[in-house]
């Protein structure tokens, strides 16, 4: 029998909190997520009822005779490291600047931020469309410029397409930096601010010993969340270059999608979407512990 | 250690005039404290002497150095803050060395001079610390170790003590009195609290609305105030007022409006309604002299009892030595004859002398009609 005194306890009123999200989380991520780990040892097209044990076989094929998935590997791996530079020190600029008493700040915030709130598919469109080599804005303000040895086919080749990408990414997500970092900046304490100037520190001075300092958790969050979001780069990709031209902007999460729903081997596409899991959780899990000691620390 | 000289000083934000023409002249070594209700200017002011507000109007001089357009690393100041702005991620050490880093000081020499001011305050101890790990007064300990450091000309406190406890705060007032006969800087010190202001100032400057009301040394204000202002603001329990109109006849008295007489020791020099004004410790319960009065509440404090009764239509309080027998809603006869009370124009809330001679009322009539 339940006692119903139980129920009157804070840790029965936890569960019950927790128990809606948690039920939610089970079968939409955890599920999924041993699915694919066993989806991963099978060999299955997606349709027929067979689905047969293959041991390592697909993680063999990927490793060792699928030239593709290694040049995934190396354009996920770049693309982290540019997103974990370019959107947040261009987000903290933005915010320094907009944290400013400035005419028109509220507007500026907003425009900043707009990019945002777009569907990534309909940002990989509109780019798409600036970068068009003939009727494409880039080249057409480039030929306005007299800039004409300027000029790219910015998608079409393969040296510059990721790149192409990359900046298409950055406008869309640098808002999102700026303003977890605008916030931050709102718990900078003013006194301190003025206790350095006192003290003889400059602006820069102020910045490394006050502001970043304060920002540090933000900071945190921002890297945390820019590392998570780059290592799963897909739908801008596939909305510009579906990962061409020849592989030059594939990615392991646009690999694994082609793979299971475009080829139909759902063994291999699952194999490579678990080698990207381990390669999150590797960068992800050791770094969250670090930081929370580092927090734990007085 | 240097003056500081404040001339015809304005500060206004947009239309806004919060300061409106403050001079006064601070002397090398002096313990100046700007005291007032929220909102009158005081941190305003010492925060222009800092260079964190720009002036609006007038002249700000440190030593013989004009200091208006001076950034605050140049005017060779020192200030405490409130919330103390020790940087969190910085070990005691580093926050008491963070000027002279600033300054290029060599790291021996920096060393020396934290271990020199540590040893001052006690802190030696704790500078590998960080601040979360200190307490309250620590902090506000490390908070003037960062100043001392400097050795600067001018020190300037902006409500240092007012998130301590109540202990702490008299512990470190008495601290910093030691400190400044120790290091004999000049200081200027902010605070909305008049003991504060009365137990460490040498000099105090009570500001209202952006105006000097009075300045003078804490005994000089407390024994005569200017007006019913520093009167009522310094001095606890707070002065009371009666409000009446003086009695023609051979002795001096007030009638209040419901008819109550009060005696007076003394006849002011002015005629009709005055405001009377008697602080608590100098009211005594005298049978003889004494106006009727209905106790509203009796607060003992252990050594003496506050006791608030009501005279005509005013609340007065009156601290008597030892503890009282009557309780509220007894009627005990309370006297205001005291040769020290003082005497207020209704009207301008100026002060009226008592033995007033013939100068002090030409003088007097002349504010009146300024």
């Amino acid at each position: 029998m339940l006692n119903p005194r139980l129920l009157q306890t804070p840790r029965a009123h936890a569960l019950i909190l927790l128990a809606p999200a948690l039920i939610v989380y089970t079968v939409f991520a955890i599920w999924p997520m041993i699915n694919v780990i066993v989806l991963s040892v099978q060999r299955w097209d997606g349709l027929s009822d067979a689905r047969t044990f293959v041991g390592l076989a697909n993680y063999e094929h990927i490793f060792l005779r699928d030239p593709v998935y290694w040049v995934a590997f190396r354009n996920t791996i770049l693309w982290t490291v540019l997103s974990v530079i370019f959107p947040p020190v261009i987000g903290l600029l933005l915010a320094l600047g907009l944290n400013e008493r400035l005419f028109g700040r509220g507007a500026l915030r907003v425009v900043y931020y707009l990019p945002v709130i777009i569907a990534p598919i309909a940002v990989a469109t509109m780019w798409r469309w600036m970068y068009d080599p003939f009727f494409g804005l880039f080249n057409q303000l480039l030929t306005n410029a007299g800039l004409e040895w300027l000029i790219r086919d910015w998608l079409g080749d393969r040296t510059i397409a990721l790149y192409s990408v990359f900046v298409a990414y950055t406008w869309q997500s640098v808002g999102f930096s700026m303003v977890l970092f605008l916030a931050g900046l709102q718990s900078v304490d003013r006194s301190l601010v003025e206790a350095a100037h006192i003290d003889g520190a400059n602006r820069w001075r102020v910045f490394r010993h006050v502001t970043l300092p304060a920002l540090k958790p933000v900071l945190t969050i921002v890297l945390v969340l820019s590392i998570i979001n780059s290592l799963k780069a897909f739908d801008i990709i596939y909305g510009m270059t579906q990962g061409g031209p020849a592989q030059s902007t594939q990615m392991l999460a646009l690999w694994a999608f082609t793979q299971a729903m475009q080829i139909f081997d759902f063994g291999r596409g699952g194999a490579i979407s678990v080698t990207l899991l381990v390669i999150t959780l590797l960068i992800v899990v050791p770094y969250l512990r670090w930081t929370q000691r580092e927090e734990g620390r007085p | 250690m240097a003056t500081v000289e404040i001339a015809d000083v304005r500060k206004s934000y947009g239309s806004v005039d919060v300061i409106h023409g403050i001079s006064m002249a601070i002397e090398d070594g002096e313990f100046v404290i700007l005291v007032g209700p929220s909102g009158c200017g005081k941190s305003t002011l010492l925060r222009m002497i800092a260079g964190l507000e720009e002036i609006s109007g007038g002249r700000i001089s440190i030593g013989d150095r004009v200091v208006n357009n001076l950034p605050p690393k140049d005017r060779d100041i020192a200030m405490v803050f409130q919330n103390y702005a020790l940087y969190p991620q910085m070990t005691v050490a580093q926050n008491l060395g963070f000027s002279l880093e600033m300054a290029g000081l060599k790291k021996p020499q920096i060393r020396t001079k934290v271990e020199e001011t540590a040893e001052i305050l006690g802190l030696t101890p704790l500078l590998s610390r960080k601040p979360a790990q200190l307490s309250g007064g620590q902090r506000q300990r490390v908070a003037m170790g960062r100043a001392i450091v400097r050795d600067p000309a001018v020190f300037l406190f902006d409500e240092p003590l007012s998130n301590l406890d109540a202990n702490l705060r008299v512990q470190m007032r008495a601290e910093i009195k030691a400190l400044h006969r120790r290091l004999g800087s000049t200081i200027v010190y902010v605070t909305h609290d008049q003991i504060e202001a009365m137990t460490m100032a040498d000099r105090i400057v009570v500001l209202r609305a952006g105006i000097i009301e009075q300045m003078g040394t804490p005994l000089e204000l407390y024994d005569r105030p200017e007006n019913m202002f520093v009167a009522r603001f310094l001095g606890s329990p707070s002065m009371n007022f009666l409000k009446g109109t003086l009695a023609e006849g051979e002795e001096p008295a007030l009638v209040l409006p419901g008819g109550d007489r009060i005696v007076l020791a003394s006849r002011p020099e002015a005629r009709g309604e005055i405001v009377l004004g008697v602080r608590p410790q100098e009211v005594t319960i005298d049978p003889v002299r004494g106006t009727p009065a209905r106790i509203v509440v009796t607060e003992p404090t252990g050594a003496d009892t506050h006791i608030v009764a009501r005279v005509g239509d005013t609340d007065v309080t009156c601290v008597v030595q030892g503890r009282v027998e009557e309780g509220p809603d007894d009627i005990i006869p309370l006297s205001f004859a005291v040769p020290s009370a003082h005497y207020f124009d209704p009207e301008t809330e100026q002060r009226i002398d008592a033995a007033g001679s013939v100068l002090e009322l030409a003088a007097r009539s002349q504010r009146a009609v300024q």
